[in-house]
């Protein structure tokens, strides 16, 4: 396989990697707004724990592409 | 025209029309894209954390002791609606006897909306999802609710008055 061919597909995986890490973050965030409509801190700072990962792993993931 | 320039029936209609090029165009495109959604993704888990941390200031308001309303004024087996402990919480308190006074707060646990006390049941419930606490504890009796209702302390003084002292955590 060609460089260019694999580059340009491992930069497809990324981004679809990265789209899905941010459908989960819009899901956490309603599952926020719910925690906060029931006074539920601990659900709250639990969602807010998982959205700072995925963000992380968004990062790390952006990493992998060529500049 | 040469050879290069000439259009080709394996090119997309809009590279045919715009035949620009640029060096390793489509990864650029892609870095570029993948980084708007990373600031994305950064923003959303931001937003997450301020919302944790306005949940946790909300939970630390338990609320300053004050009266709420004369005993005289509520039946026996009868409701009165407040705020507390700030305008926006709603609560209630149901009179259970001569000189027994429950009270909690009116968010539902599950989905925050508002229960109301069936008198004929003699359980706290919520109509959204069906479910129902018990009268005293706030339990979850059935249905989806995961936790208890916030009890609100309150006292009879010797003035007559009920008062509310605090949230319990």
């Amino acid at each position: 396989m060609k460089t260019s061919e694999r580059g340009r597909r491992i930069s497809s995986a990324v981004a679809l990697y990265v789209i899905i890490l941010v459908a989960f973050q819009v899901f956490l965030i309603t599952v926020a707004v719910e925690a906060i409509q029931t006074d539920h801190e601990s659900l709250a700072w639990a969602t807010a724990g998982v959205s700072v990962v995925l963000a992380g792993a968004a990062v790390a993931f952006l990493h992998y592409l060529r500049p | 025209m040469s050879d290069k320039d000439t259009p080709s029936d394996d090119q997309p209609i809009w590279h045919r029309d715009f035949p620009y090029e640029a060096i390793a165009e489509e990864e650029v495109t892609r870095r570029e894209f993948t980084r708007y959604l990373v600031l994305g993704a950064g923003t959303m888990a931001a937003a997450n954390v301020g919302l944790a941390m306005w949940t946790q200031l909300r939970s630390i308001n338990l609320g300053e002791p004050r009266a709420i309303v004369a005993l005289a004024d509520v039946a026996i087996g009868d409701s009165y609606l407040f705020r507390y402990p700030s305008e926006r919480d709603p609560a209630v308190l149901v009179r259970l006897g001569e000189s027994e006074v429950v009270s909690f707060s009116q968010k539902c646990t599950h989905l925050g909306c508002v229960v109301f006390y069936q008198t004929d049941e003699q359980r706290w419930h919520c109509p959204c999802h069906n479910g129902n606490f018990d009268t005293r504890t706030g339990a979850v009796l059935s249905g989806p609710p995961p936790r208890p209702l916030g009890r609100i302390n309150v006292e009879i003084r010797d003035d007559g008055q009920i008062w509310a002292l605090g949230k319990s955590e």
